[in-house]
């Protein structure tokens, strides 16, 4: 059996096998965490029952804050008295995902301590994750997670805790410095993060390049992608060295979006006015192609699941911006963007409407309008094919005035 | 703001740990300056700094719901190979991040030992993202964790080797809230309800607002209603796609059903720009029962789509761009799944996704 | 906006809470709107509104609450 308490015949069978086993995380938790032995026996009537043991609803969280913590009240507490009250806590991950063995081997004694002694590392949004306690103790788990330099993430209607891909600490090919962006971000909202104020959840992520390897493009209202603007730098030596590899015309030249590569005699040429910023040809010979040295950020927007009106990816809004220079200026251009952008939602939006469902609610047009952005044809597949325009320029007949403003 | 108790002074709207404290002095020297990365074997990659310097990650797959101990265990690892500088990644791996090149066999060594799948680089099969599914939510239509380590013992090789034809990235979402997005992957795995919710029609009142409620629904097929004198709901059992969103804001409209709650397969999206643009994944399988603690019919489901994409796709192509060079009849033909009027799209926009042309392989 | 109003609007966001307890739940957008409006006539911004919904939820007269969305609740609905 899992655990100590419960038999568990279902879940035992998922401790065998070559991939790690979640079953045996629970056990070794379990093993501390009498509650967390409940937990296991729940989730072994989850899978008799095939169905989930969670009540919906009941409130958990800190003093001030709005979020943070994630209230979960099992429906069979009699059965698993420990699952009766067994929250989450969202903890604001270090940025990048990077930790040392000091700080984390202090998180686990305080998971042991406060809680089931169970984390994600990750959950969905980027937090850490730290499940098992009961309302009155999550008070003294989060003080002593903020001694230790952590504050809660964000939940509910709020800002959630921004993420970012390992950007420049370790990749060759981030436009900019998505680690500091995501800090500072998260800093500057700390108050939209804790004190949930809009008509729903908000999501920032920071990718280093359209490899997106944050997702920022699928999982953000505001993904902010790096990318560049000049030339793609080209050692032609190491281009002949992946040639010994593999044939270059079938795998990289063919395969650009825009055809804007030629590979003749042993000579890559590339006609960067029509690079698309793909990467492909980067990835397929990052010792011969890096990414030019005019490097900035696009930003999309939108991006959001299937409910309500149907899953989104971002469309661009910025189609490049110098961020590395807006650094400078403690990313004066994003923080207005980004608040115009939250201004507009909150004047306009409804209920558990995201950004995305708005702007395609009252048209695009006039959500760029209204955050003082103009249209570009970056930000579209192609101009409408149907000739519905609510024309809002008319000329009228008037001796004085040759146009009027509709 | 400052809460004195017992001399101790409150502390609220810190945000997280600086980051420039927990990078390895490698890093911090090279921030900003790698040059070049060579992936050297399943899991183990080398960047070069334009200094020369080289720093080393080793890539090992993780559970994602992981105990204190295993925390502990992995900072003992840290410290033992790499001065205690670790990562973790966006899918939920970890990374040893080394500066000594001969520490690397050594650690794979030791992680295999302890069970550690060493690999999901390249083009490998990613680890699984995933939600909490029956481990910890109440919307959950299927478990999370348990179809995740069904798969990956399945599919183990695929994530410690690299002979995909490209990198495969499945993801799993316990319901249509998709907690992660998962519907941008090569595979992506959903938790479905195709019953619709009951109605608490006593409760509804005092659990629920029932304008929300109605605003929850997709399809409006939640409509006000007396029922019993007390103001109520009633769901249109003909428009209802049971999403389950209703339950999302009102307690009193329960939808799990374990007879017919089950998982949707949806293949061939990608969030990367490469070569083509980011797309979602699109309906290959409807629906397969909950079948814990193994899910073999989802299983044979997930290797018929490998295999095929496997056999088929030429090196580079991801799952998606292999069955737009096929067609999606032909994936529908090698892979033996049905065809049917739930694969084609009713909801909003769905008439963009109809084949206005004259193509068609015959 | 000086400390008699702040207390004023303080007054009268608690008391919509408890006026509409268990008929309508009042997200904090919600009530910065009602706030904004009702005291219009003395040029309360959305601004002050936010900084006296922090106050309330610093000190705890109003608590969040979450059921699909964010809202404000008093300290005695928080139940299982």
């Amino acid at each position: 059996m899992a655990g100590t308490k419960h038999k568990t015949p279902l879940l035992d069978d998922l401790k065998e096998g070559k991939w790690p086993s979640f079953v045996k995380e629970l056990e070794r938790a379990a093993q501390k965490s009498p509650r967390t032995d409940d937990l296991i026996g729940l989730l072994e009537k989850s899978y008799r029952d095939h169905i989930p043991h969670w009540k919906h609803g009941g409130m958990a969280g800190v003093k001030g804050y709005g979020g943070g913590i994630v209230g979960r009240f099992s429906d069979s507490p009699e059965e698993f008295p420990g699952t009766k009250e067994y929250h989450t806590a969202r903890i604001n991950q270090i940025e990048g995902f990077f930790y040392t063995s000091d700080v984390l081997r202090k998180l686990a004694d305080i998971c042991d301590e406060h809680a089931g002694g169970l984390f994600n590392f990750h959950g969905s949004t980027g937090d850490i994750q730290i499940l098992g306690f009961k309302q009155e103790e999550a008070e003294e788990l989060f003080q002593k997670c903020a001694q230790l330099g952590f504050d809660l993430g964000g939940s509910g209607s709020a800002l959630r805790t921004p993420s970012c891909c390992v950007g420049q600490a370790r990749c060759e090919w981030a436009n900019y410095d998505t680690m500091h962006v995501t800090d500072n971000l998260t800093r500057e909202f700390q108050n939209e993060i804790h004190r949930p104020t809009f008509n729903y959840k908000f999501k920032i992520k920071c990718a280093g390049c359209p490899n997106d390897c944050i997702a920022s493009g699928a999982r953000s209202d505001l993904s902010i992608v790096g990318v560049w603007k000049d030339n793609i730098r080209i050692d032609q030596n190491q281009v002949a060295e992946y040639a010994k590899k593999f044939d270059i015309k079938k795998y990289v030249v063919d395969k650009c979006p825009t055809h804007c590569m030629d590979y003749t005699d042993g000579k890559l040429t590339i006609d960067d006015s029509n690079c698309v910023k793909c990467m492909h040809c980067i990835n397929s010979m990052p010792k011969a192609l890096r990414p030019g040295l005019q490097k900035g950020a696009q930003i999309r927007i939108g991006a959001k699941v299937p409910m309500v009106q149907g899953p989104r990816l971002g469309f661009i809004l910025v189609p490049f911006y110098d961020i590395n220079k807006d650094k400078e200026e403690d990313y004066a251009f994003l923080k207005d963007l980004i608040r115009k952008i939250w201004d507009f939602w909150d004047e306009y939006g409804t209920n558990r409407e995201r950004v995305g469902e708005l702007i395609q609610r009252v048209g695009v047009g006039n959500f760029l309008e209204a955050i003082e952005l103009e249209p570009l044809p970056e930000m579209v597949e192609h101009p409408r094919a149907n000739p519905f325009i609510k024309f809002e320029e008319y000329l009228v007949a008037d001796e004085e005035e040759e146009s009027k403003e509709g | 703001m400052p809460d004195v108790d017992k001399g101790t002074v409150r502390i609220t709207d810190i945000g997280p740990p600086n980051y420039e404290n927990f990078l390895p002095p490698i890093i911090k020297k090279n921030y900003g300056k790698w040059l070049y990365h060579e992936i050297l074997k399943p899991g183990v990659m080398v960047h070069v700094s334009e200094t020369g310097d080289k720093l080393y990650t080793v890539r090992v797959g993780s559970t994602r719901i992981v105990s204190s101990d295993f925390v502990r265990e992995i900072s003992d690892i840290a410290d033992k190979y790499c001065n205690g500088y670790l990562r973790f990644t966006t899918r939920n791996n970890l990374e040893f991040l080394l500066d000594k090149e001969e520490n690397i066999e050594p650690l794979i060594k030791e992680l295999q030992a302890l069970g550690f799948p060493v690999g999901g680089m390249d083009h490998s099969l990613g680890n699984i993202v995933h939600t909490q599914g029956w481990l910890h939510c109440h919307t959950s239509a299927s478990d999370a964790s348990g179809v995740v380590k069904a798969l990956m013992d399945e599919f183990y090789d695929y994530f410690v080797g690299d002979k995909l034809p490209a990198k495969v990235r499945m993801a799993f979402a316990c319901c249509l809230n998709m907690c992660g997005s998962v519907g941008a992957s090569d595979i992506a795995i959903v938790g479905m309800h195709r019953r619709p919710p009951t109605v608490m029609a006593d409760r509804v009142k005092d659990l629920c607002e029932i304008p929300s409620t109605i605003a929850a629904c997709p399809v409006d097929a939640v409509r006000p209603k007396t029922i019993n004198g007390k103001p109520s709901v009633e769901i249109d059992e003909d428009r209802c796609v049971f999403c389950g969103n209703c339950y999302t804001v009102c307690p009193a409209l329960p939808i799990a059903d374990p007879l017919n709650d089950g998982l949707a397969i949806f293949v061939g999206g990608k969030v990367a720009n490469a070569r083509t643009k980011p797309t979602f994944s699109k309906l290959a399988v409807p629906w397969l029962p909950n079948n814990p603690p193994r899910w073999p019919e989802v299983i044979e489901a997930v290797r018929t789509i490998l295999e095929a994409y496997k056999d088929g796709a030429r090196k580079g192509e991801r799952v998606g761009e292999w069955i737009e060079r096929i067609g999606w009849p032909k994936f529908f033909k090698i892979t033996g799944f049905e065809f049917t009027k739930y694969h084609i799209d009713d909801f909003r926009l769905g008439e963009a996704t109809m084949n206005y042309s004259n193509y068609a392989r015959l | 906006m000086t400390d008699e109003q702040k207390q004023k609007i303080k007054a009268f966001t608690v008391n919509l809470v408890k006026e509409y307890h268990g008929k309508k739940r009042f997200k904090p957008l919600d009530l910065e709107r009602e706030i904004e409006q009702n005291f219009q006539s003395e040029n309360i911004t959305r601004k002050d509104a936010k900084a006296v919904i922090k106050e309330l939820t610093d000190s705890g007269e109003l608590i969040y609450g979450y059921a699909g969305g964010s809202f404000l609740a008093l300290p005695e609905d928080q139940t299982q």
